[in-house]
């Protein structure tokens, strides 16, 4: 976006409702019904699967396979998905040995990909500062190098690292720990991280940190008190996006958890096997998991969206 | 309940549905019977008969509750040879596969009172089937085993014990399992790793033919059977060549207003699994009664996948493919079983016992009470490995069930030897769940399990637990028949097994999408399989495959 | 800002500071005194495990503890001995210790494994054998061939990309209920893959009961087999890994629109381009930067594909779906070929190292020329 300052310099039209410009050249009424009609298709499209998924931890197997649609309508709803999780109305309160598989599951689920991308987004934003704003020399190393050396720990396919980290963290006694699957998931996000967040420094004017500098500031308390609020959305985007990313993680959790450590996927993943598939449980374990991510998605939707938008608070 | 019972009125009334009531009708019998027993010790017959009542065929899955009181149940054998609180402050680890929450976390729910009794703890390792292979693997590899008890298939045993990684079983616990009890074919030598026992069996396994009774007795069918000049009368096909002449002659015909489909293949890769079903079909052409071998020569581990024998068979799933359902290229056996056979299309398939045990309790089924049981098709001749013939045998048809998988079983690890206390809580913990008993009710209820013990096959106690005596038989009937089959195909535990399926599987993928012929393609596979044993060791392979065939 | 070479305007101009001698000492005999000490463990525990010096070291915790006390020796150090070109430094030094530390044991013993024979199930163990595995790869069918597919797949980004524009310009256009359809777009991206390919690619897509094949014969498609013929197949897994992974791109290319000066298209409006004219000439460009980061990322996630074509197609039919990874996925997990399945990954590791390099190279200077 280097160039956009320069041509923001051009005069600016003062007319109102800038953002229907895109719309508002192509023009007519009925061009508006065909975008909410595109809308529409696009919103049926992302949640029909969400919409099958959560109802079929409701249906019987005979209602999967007959592809039953509307509940009550042709399918009664029941609640054998969650009771297959112990998480029924009837089976809450009973013992139930695949409820606390769940709970401890999610637990370790939450701790382990929060944890993760709140150190990616740390790590990664000061990063993405650096590289950013000044120029680095490390050796033969540029700020280019610099980037893409991140950016190429994203791209081995991690299935090759499974011997190499299965030795690396028995002598360092990492196995089937949390911190260890905190540090691994940190090291898959943090190139995400600084890419995105280097689009985001980038596109803050740097006039605002100088005259920081000016009035006595120091690097670091520029960034902490002029760079940090005003970048502090595009964090929590990023921090979304990793969040997401660590939560489905399912490689390295089959590889290198055992009882201490172990996260949810891997007991969607065992939802089937040899015996088939059970539709109910794998549906419920599915919605319960995706469940706090469209909380969170919810909750924080206006930072993900304005947090990108660091450039347009000029 | 009150939901379920609306949905019986509002659904159009399928079979299925009839019968689940009727089922549920019988099991509330059968609870108000339970009631009635006396709560003082039971005798041997008295426990089983209870334990077949908990929860009752037809009452839904059993839960949680159900699994601990199973346990609790059959811990006396455990006490005769424990004293309470024996293993106190002991630590286990146990490994396992997690699938739809059975396996693991039922043993849990069996094995609560135990470690209640017993004093010991136990720790869990769940792992998803797709990741059992892998992760034994490397854990074997890396030195890190950090488990002491194992849930694994027999196959696996080149791989574990062959490296010297597992615990030889104590005399007490061969008697406390009753092993004698196990059928013929769960003993020495396919019980035994170089005579040495370290299994402690909790299921059996062989595919059987699972057949739809109503479609082979349709009289439309048996009239255009006969007018479109099918051999002999329209019935349950008893060899390879009649399944593929009643699939062929399926195609385009309506059984009650359905497309009618013969034999469901599973040409689709399933992590090496999917091989076993290719195995099926050629058993009867390839495993001929005088030769123990019939995956490899046992002189040279020479494959013999690429010989007429294999050759025929997977040029019957290609002659088969086009009169099977039309997305067939992409069903592997998960789906053949589930999502075709036990979902009403199709009327024959080759699978392990879950087909049968899920005809009648699984929701996912509409066909309970028109499914049929045999031992898998024989063929009119067999391939002679030695002379290079085609023998026909004067007994008739050659039969050669193929014994896929051989079972799952709980192995102590070598890592507990050490330890005296130690060991002997593992195996008192594996000893619990390979119990006499406690199988029975596993082979009998949603386990993952089938039965694998003489004791299993007592039609009177199945049919005292609510089974349809015809059914019940049918299907006991297809398992000993294969277990104890004279010329039964048995698999060969040697290490690595899976990588030879594995390989085989994406050739048979290329094969069946029609990139090579049947030979060609075999030869490939027989190619990439001699590969493999060079490079895992050609000596060691052969001695151990000798070693598992008993020669 | 992709990877623009950063405008010297951009930048802050070092300046070299006039530093105490005796703090300048300070910083580095620190740093000197921190790589001892970490020289020392490292010496120590090596001798250790060599059984030399038996001091029964249960595991390489003591290196690690060492590394990070040495890490922040660096660090600080840094500030002592270059003041504030240190504290500059110190914002990217975390990162890249923290990166480097994880990384460089597993890439360096992954490449030996490479050249090794190293089945798991193999007597022998692992064996050194030169190039055979390169000579294997060179010659295997299967490598190619998913390679190929691959290709197809990454060729797909473009259309994803062009999707998520459409609909990001949608979104960024003045709409009613304009937070509902943002979180709506966005759930996808939440699904767990696995979870994806069972509720979508063997239910919802199933032939016989699945919603979308009872559409697709209402629109007259007789045998809607989503995974039976090749194309069809892998057109069914593009759209299935679109339907997943185009919000990730939606919400980096929204954010760049609602990033992008509103001034500029207003002016544009003014000199008389009408909306299609403005889009091509002005946001269109400077909507390259973001564009480029958002499509370098979706094709490194797209390499990189393999749970869903593993769980729905297994690859087939006849590989027709398979990918690289997936195909890795076969060897080093399913059959422990693990020397020749690291030889695999390295050897494609390479391969998109020079493609995301002449990728960058190339959108560098058509953005440039683009933008001169």
């Amino acid at each position: 976006m280097a160039k956009a300052a320069s041509l923001a310099a051009r005069p600016a039209a003062a007319t109102g409702q800038p953002e229907e410009s895109f719309l508002a050249g192509l023009g007519q009424r009925s061009l508006m019904l065909l975008v909410y009609a595109i809308l529409l298709l696009w919103a049926f499209i992302c949640l029909f699967p969400i919409y099958w998924t959560v109802t079929t931890s409701l249906k019987s197997a005979v209602d999967v396979t007959q592809g039953h649609l509307v509940p009550w309508l042709d399918f009664m709803p029941n609640w054998k998905g969650w009771k297959s999780l112990g998480l029924s109305p009837d089976t809450i309160f009973e013992t139930s040995t695949v409820r606390d598989e769940f709970l401890k599951r999610f637990a370790n689920s939450v701790v382990t990909s929060v944890g993760a991308s709140l150190i990616a987004v740390v790590l990664g934003s000061l990063a993405a500062y650096g590289l950013s704003r000044f120029e680095y020399k490390f050796g033969p190393w540029r700020n280019e190098d610099i980037s893409f050396f991140f950016l190429s720990q994203l791209i081995l396919p991690p299935v090759v690292l499974a011997m190499p980290f299965l030795v690396l963290y028995k002598e360092l006694a990492l196995l089937d720990s949390t911190i260890g699957l905190i540090l691994l998931y940190t090291l898959t996000v943090l190139p995400i991280v600084i890419w995105i967040m280097r689009d985001q420094f980038s596109s803050i004017p740097i006039e605002l940190e100088e005259a920081a500098m000016v009035d006595g500031m120091g690097v670091w308390g520029a960034f902490w008190r002029i760079v940090l609020p005003i970048s502090l959305p595009g964090m929590v985007a990023a921090f979304i996006l990793s969040l997401v990313l660590c939560w489905n993680e399912y490689f390295f959790a089959a590889l290198l958890t055992s009882t201490e450590a172990k996260t949810l996927p891997v007991m969607v993943a065992s939802q089937t096997g040899s015996q088939g598939i059970n539709w109910w449980s794998m549906a419920a374990l599915s919605t319960a998991a995706i469940a706090p991510l469209v909380v969170i998605g919810i909750a924080l939707e206006r930072y993900i969206i304005k947090g990108l938008t660091a450039g347009s608070v000029k | 309940m009150k939901l379920e019972h609306y949905g019986l009125i509002k659904a159009q009334a399928s079979r299925r549905q009839v019968l689940k009531g009727a089922a549920s009708v019988g099991a509330m019998g059968a609870l108000g019977a339970l009631g009635a027993w006396p709560g003082t010790a039971l005798a041997q017959g008295e426990l089983r008969t209870q334990l077949l009542q908990i929860p009752g065929v037809g009452a839904g899955s059993p839960t949680d509750a159900d699994w601990q009181k199973v346990g609790e149940l059959c811990l006396e054998a455990t006490k005769a040879n424990v004293t309470e609180g024996e293993f106190a402050g002991v630590e286990l680890t146990f490994m396992g596969l997690n699938n739809q929450n059975l396996h693991n976390l039922l043993f849990r729910g069996f094995l609560k009172s135990w470690e209640a009794y017993t004093g010991a703890k136990i720790t869990w390792i769940d792992l998803a089937q797709a990741d059992y292979n892998p992760r034994l693997q490397q854990a074997i590899a890396t030195g890190t085993v950090d488990f002491d008890l194992l849930e694994m298939g027999a196959p696996f045993e080149g791989d574990v014990c062959g490296k010297g990684l597992a615990s030889e079983m104590p005399d007490w616990v061969k008697a406390q399992i009753d092993m004698d009890d196990y059928v013929d074919y769960l003993k020495a030598p396919v019980g035994t790793w170089e005579g040495k026992t370290y299994r402690i069996s909790i299921d059996g396994d062989c595919h059987n033919f699972n057949y739809r009774t109503d479609v082979f007795s349709d009289p439309d069918l048996a009239a255009a059977w006969k007018s479109e000049g099918g051999q002999g009368e329209w019935g349950v096909p008893k060899t390879w060549q009649q399944v593929q002449a009643a699939t062929k002659f399926l195609k385009g015909k309506q059984v009650a207003g359905q497309d009618a489909y013969g034999y469901l293949d599973a040409p689709k890769a399933w992590g090496g699994f999917g091989f076993y079903f290719l195995g099926s079909r050629a058993t009867a052409y390839a495993k001929h009664p005088d030769d123990k071998a019939w995956l490899f020569d046992v002189d040279t581990m020479k494959p013999r996948i690429n010989n007429p024998a294999w050759v025929r068979a997977i040029q019957d799933v290609l002659d088969a493919l086009p009169a099977e359902p039309p997305d067939q290229l992409n069903a592997d056996p998960g789906t053949t079983a589930f999502q075709q056979f036990l979902a009403g299309t199709g009327s024959m398939v080759s699978w392990w016992g879950d087909v049968g045990s899920s005809a009648k309790t699984s929701d996912g089924s509409v066909i309970g009470d028109t499914v049929g049981f045999d031992i898998l098709p024989g063929s009119d001749d067999v391939y002679n490995a030695k002379t290079g013939a085609w023998d026909k045998l004067p007994s008739g048809p050659n039969y050669a069930p193929n014994m896929a998988y051989i079972g799952w079983g709980v192995y102590v690890m070598a890592r507990v030897d050490g330890d005296a206390k130690k060991h002997k809580a593992a195996w008192s913990a594996a000893a619990h769940l390979g119990g006499k008993d406690i199988s029975l009710w596993a082979s009998a209820y949603p386990s993952g399990f089938q039965p694998y013990r003489k004791s299993h096959f007592n039609v009177a106690e199945w049919v005292a637990a609510g089974y349809d005596e015809a059914f019940i038989t049918s299907y006991l009937n297809s398992q000993s028949n294969s277990y104890n089959h004279p010329n039964a195909a048995i698999e060969p535990r040697i290490p690595g097994i899976f990588q030879y399926y594995s390989v085989a599987e994406d050739e048979l993928a290329k094969i069946f999408a029609g990139q090579y012929d049947a030979q060609k393609g075999a030869d490939n596979i027989a190619a990439a399989w001699e590969k493999i044993t060079d490079q895992i060791g050609r000596e060691q392979q052969l001695a151990l495959y000798r070693a598992s065939l008993g020669v | 800002m992709a990877s623009t070479p950063l405008a010297a305007g951009r930048h802050y101009k070092h300046g070299a500071e006039d530093l105490p001698a005796g703090r300048r000492a300070a910083g580095r005999l620190l740093i000197l005194l921190a790589t001892l000490g970490l020289a020392a463990v490292f010496v120590v525990q090596l001798l250790d495990r060599l059984g030399v010096l038996p001091l029964g070291l249960p595991n390489w915790r003591p290196l690690l503890y060492a590394y990070v006390l040495w890490a922040v020796a660096l660090c600080v150090g840094q500030v002592i001995l270059r003041g504030e070109q240190g504290r500059r430094a110190l914002f990217v030094l975390p990162a890249l210790l923290f990166t480097i530390s994880m990384v460089i044991f597993p890439t360096a013993f992954g490449l030996y494994i490479a050249f090794t024979d190293w089945n798991l199930s193999s007597f022998a163990g692992r064996q050194f054998n030169g190039l055979a595995n390169l000579k294997a790869l060179l010659q295997d069918a299967y490598f190619w061939n998913a390679l190929r597919n691959t290709v197809y797949y990454v060729l797909a980004v473009l259309v994803e990309y062009a999707l998520a524009f459409g609909l990001a310009l949608l979104l960024n256009a003045e709409i009613r209920a304009r937070r509902f359809f943002r979180i709506v777009f966005l759930l996808p991206f939440m699904l767990s893959p696995v979870a994806v390919s069972w509720m979508v690619g063997k239910s919802i897509m199933e032939y016989r009961f699945g919603p979308a094949a009872t559409l697709a014969r209402h629109l007259g498609w007789d045998r809607p087999a989503f995974f039976a013929d090749p194309v069809i197949a892998r057109l069914s897994i593009m759209a299935m890994d679109a339907w997943v992974t185009i919000p990730f791109v939606l919400i980096l290319l929204l954010a760049g629109l609602q990033a992008m000066p509103k001034e500029i298209t207003e002016a544009a409006k003014v000199d008389g381009a009408n909306g299609w004219q403005t889009f091509w000439r002005i946001t269109f460009p400077l909507m390259l930067p973001v564009s480029l980061t958002a499509i370098v990322l979706k094709i490194i996630f797209k390499l990189k594909l393999a749970d869903i074509v593993i769980n729905v197609t297994a690859g087939g039919p006849g590989g027709a779906t398979d990918t690289v990874t997936s195909f890795i996925y076969r060897e080093y997990r399913d059959r422990s070929n693990v020397g020749y399945g690291t030889m695999l990954a390295m050897f494609y590791l390479v391969l998109i190292i020079i493609f995301v390099i002449l990728l960058l190279k190339f959108a560098q200077r058509r953005m440039r020329q683009g933008l001169g």
